[in-house]
């Protein structure tokens, strides 16, 4: 037979367990290309393209999620093979023991296996990034479709190159130790009904039989393959971590994210002026989701100036909240700072000098109505030379900006904090008024009205200086939906894990019952019932789900909490929505269970005992 | 005139493998009365094996009427037979067939928890009766730790765990050397005198001096049957 032919047929002949392998390599393969590229159309670091959308600070967050996902996918791409692997050399050392005793070497039978091995990852690692790039493509089309301008760029074939090679590598290394630990068994021990591969003696520690029957069968069985229920166990417990940080991480991540958003922006918020700023205003907001070219127009222009009379007027009614401002751009520059390190002693310069183009707010530090995710602190009456800037900005043209200061306008700045703004993509300076002008001159109004009075008040205004208010809730929402809509895409991925471990677990219990065969035939032949039988069945199912989903539930909600996301925002309607989510989940998983069982209650009791 | 256990009657039974049709059992009619001790012989693939499998309810015939204890097993579904199994039939098989992951005692206790015995008398009953077969003290030894007669016994143990009135019994000494055998022929010996139906198959003179029927099967059919 050709070096080909040999494992060209035997993979189609187990066609189930190949199928088994190749989509779990697929999907993980799939979704981290997915991943990593649309992550890079939305502007993550991870991606290595220079960022188009979003701020530095909500980039970081996506990033990081991109990234920890991308990394327990991996993680279970190799496992599940290498697992998947197992389980089939497992089912072929019969064979293997017969290629052995009637002549083929060692190596040779090795090279077969290892082709096989080599066949299912190239396909299926081809086959993933193809589907990733297709996702991806997909996505991007869709979220155009419902009004966002997201660019259809090239992917980065490097990057889709390196997930191959390393999921291609990684896959090769775990996959080949089964395939040699299968081919040094001994042609005798191979041909042995007693042995097989990846089973103990006997079982390990006591099973209290007032667990009942079915309990003391099922722990024993797992017990017996207690490398391979290992190996399950291990496998299930990356995968349900990285659905676990998925769920709860998108879900929480969504509701954290949209929850900055809105602090930034405000809800309920009208904004005044003269139509021109309003729009240019809004137009900057939206640079966050959709990339617009901004208008140039001169900010103290006095046809924008708004009335000292208007701002005392709505100052004094009762209900309304203002919060004037004096919008503008300037460059901002970066100055250098210095860090003195103890030991040695000496001092740390950093900075330099880097400069952009940002949107300057002037504001009164008392009327302030926004509420930032902040990084040190906000404006405070007795501020002159300060100012909180835009994630964006600090992070994208200063080395560490809370050590450092800015040259805005002609005058040193310092900066007191750092804020999580969507507003133009996060190059943004709030500033105390009198920083910027002598005498109070602003050219936008925020204000919160009461809801009762809101109606009178546009109306008055509308009247008083003929500019149309505009309610901030519309571009608010529509950051809301875009953030929604990113996430509701990525959480399409807890999908794919849950098919991943499902496989994992369908793998595991073929194996499994495919070894219990003879046994379950005994006990049907005993007496015991086909319920019976699927009860046994399932509840090694549920011991290593249980197993794996303490131990993969856990490091995922630690993940999510600890590294994931700062000051998460948790709803208790989020809370039940991951706990449903992996409810489901956990329950998915082990009905999966049952396909095996009813196949096992199906066969003839006297052909599966009569089995050697 | 004495009681029926078992009736075949024009009993089939045809295994497919592939496109070929092999006709293990053909045309066979057969009655044992209660209590008594049936030996079955004949070549290997004749349908020994197989007709114990039908008449213990692991198989289903492909034609033909197979009744025991008055129960027409062709009309019952699996839930049934399975109680059938339990209540009825205790199984001696070739191998042993011990489940290897339970002990000797917990091998001899499976049957009577299925059939829902309480744990108390579980554990009693099943002492007793590997006391019975002499292997008390191996109890709490897995059947990988048991030696092959040692493993027979336990699975002569298991197969009156619940008293069923029917013992089949498929080579019981095939495996076995001359000694430990004798021990099986012992047991086989006890159990007759307690009354029990009980067909083996068989090729050792020793069990077929017990019987009180001597049947032998060639190409799925009794050719012979010596009183």
């Amino acid at each position: 037979m050709s070096d080909l032919g040999f494992p060209l047929k035997d993979l189609a002949r187990r066609r189930f367990q190949t199928i088994l392998t190749m989509v779990g390599l697929i999907l993980c393969t799939a979704t981290t290309v997915f991943l990593v590229t649309f992550g890079g159309s939305l502007g993550f670091q991870v991606s290595l393209v220079t960022g188009e959308k979003l701020t530095s600070g909500f980039s970081y967050i996506f990033s990081l999620f991109i990234v920890i996902i991308s990394f327990l996918n991996f993680l279970a791409g190799v496992l599940v093979t290498s697992f998947l692997v197992s389980t089939t050399m497992s089912e072929r050392i019969r064979d293997i023991g017969i290629m052995k005793a009637t002549g083929c070497s060692a190596n040779s039978a090795f090279s077969y296996f290892l082709t096989e091995l080599s066949i299912i990852i190239f396909t299926s690692c081809a086959a993933g990034a193809l589907l990733g790039i297709l996702a991806r493509f997909i996505c991007i089309s869709l979220l155009n479709i419902l009004g966002f301008s997201i660019s259809q760029k090239p992917v980065n074939l490097w990057v889709i190159l390196l997930i191959f090679v390393a999921f291609a590598l990684a896959s090769h290394i775990l996959g080949v130790r089964p395939i040699r630990k299968a081919i040094k068994v001994k042609p005798a021990e191979a041909l042995s009904p007693l042995f097989q591969l990846g089973t103990t003696s006997g079982p390990k520690g006591p099973a209290s039989s007032k667990l009942g029957l079915t309990f003391k069968v099922a722990y024993r069985s797992l017990m017996r393959r207690r490398s391979a229920t290992i190996q399950a166990i291990i496998c299930l417990s990356v995968v349900l971590a990285l659905t676990t940080v998925t769920v709860a991480g998108g879900m929480v991540a969504n509701q954290t994210t949209q929850g900055y958003v809105e602090r930034a922006i405000g809800r309920d918020v009208i904004l005044v002026g003269h139509p021109n700023i309003t729009r240019q205003y809004v137009d900057f907001l939206s640079q966050f989701f959709e990339a617009k070219p901004m208008e140039q127009i001169n900010y103290s222009s006095p046809e924008y100036r708004i009335s000292e009379p208007l701002i005392s007027k709505l100052n004094s009614t009762i209900g309304v909240h203002v919060d004037p401002r004096l919008i503008l751009e300037a460059d901002v520059t970066e100055v250098q700072g210095t860090i003195p390190i103890e030991d040695p002693p000496y001092i740390l310069f950093i900075g330099d000098r880097r400069h952009a183009q940002a949107l300057i707010i002037g504001v009164d530090p008392k009327q302030v109505i926004n509420d930032w995710l902040i990084v040190g602190r906000v404006l405070n009456s007795a501020d002159v030379h300060s100012a909180v800037i835009g994630d964006s900005l600090a992070y994208e043209k200063f080395d560490n900006a809370m050590k450092q200061s800015a040259f805005i306008l002609g005058n040193k700045t310092e900066i007191v904090g750092v804020c999580l703004d969507p507003l133009n993509k996060g190059y943004v300076v709030y500033m105390p008024i009198k920083a910027l002008s002598e005498q109070p001159n602003y050219n936008l109004l925020f204000l919160k009205v009461e809801p009762s009075k809101r109606s009178e008040i546009i109306a008055e205004i509308r009247e008083e200086t003929g500019w149309e208010p505009y309610e901030l809730n519309e571009v608010l929402d529509k950051h809301l939906t875009f953030l929604n809509r990113i996430w509701s895409l990525v959480m399409v991925l807890p999908l794919s894990s849950l098919v991943t471990a499902t496989l994992c677990l369908l793998s595991y219990m073929m194996l499994s019952i495919t070894g219990q065969q003879r046994e379950l035939g005994i006990m049907r032949a005993l007496g015991a019932k086909p319920k019976t039988i699927m009860k046994t069945i399932f509840t090694q199912a549920l011991l290593i789900v249980l197993a794996s989903g303490a131990i993969g539930i856990t490091v995922g909600f630690a993940v999510t909490w600890l590294f994931l996301i700062p000051e998460a925002v948790v709803s208790l309607t989020t809370l039940a929505s991951v706990i449903e989510w992996l409810v489901l989940a956990l329950s998915l998983i082990c009905l999966t269970s049952l396909y095996p069982a009813l196949r096992a209650t199906k066969k003839s009791i006297a052909g599966v005992i009569s089995q050697p | 005139m004495k009681e029926r256990a078992v009736f075949a009657s024009s009993l089939c039974k045809e295994y497919r493998i592939g496109d070929v049709i092999i006709e293990a059992l053909k045309d066979l009619n057969l009655e044992v009365e209660k209590g008594e001790f049936i030996s079955i012989y004949g070549p290997s693939g004749a349908g020994k094996t197989t007709l114990l499998n039908l008449i213990g309810g692991l198989d289903k015939p492909t034609s033909g009427k197979i009744v025991v204890f008055g129960h027409d097993l062709n009309a019952y579904d699996e839930d049934f037979l399975a109680t059938f199994r339990s209540s009825y039939v205790g199984f001696v098989f070739q191998s042993y067939n011990l489940i290897s992951t339970l002990t000797a005692l917990e091998n001899v206790a499976f049957p009577i928890e299925l059939a829902g015995g309480s744990s108390e008398r579980v554990e009693k009953h099943s002492k007793k009766l590997l006391e019975m077969v002499g292997l008390l003290h191996r109890a709490d030894h897995l059947p990988a730790q048991l030696s092959g007669g040692e493993q027979q016994r336990v699975a002569f143990a298991r197969a009156l765990a619940n008293d069923p009135p029917l013992v089949l019994v498929d080579e019981p000494t095939g495996n076995l050397d001359l000694e430990t055998g004798l021990e099986i022929v012992r047991i086989l010996d006890g159990l007759k005198a307690k009354g029990k139906t009980i067909i083996v198959t068989t090729h050792d003179e020793r069990v077929m001096k017990l019987a009180n029927r001597i049947l032998c099967i060639k190409n799925g059919k009794i050719v012979t049957a010596n009183e």
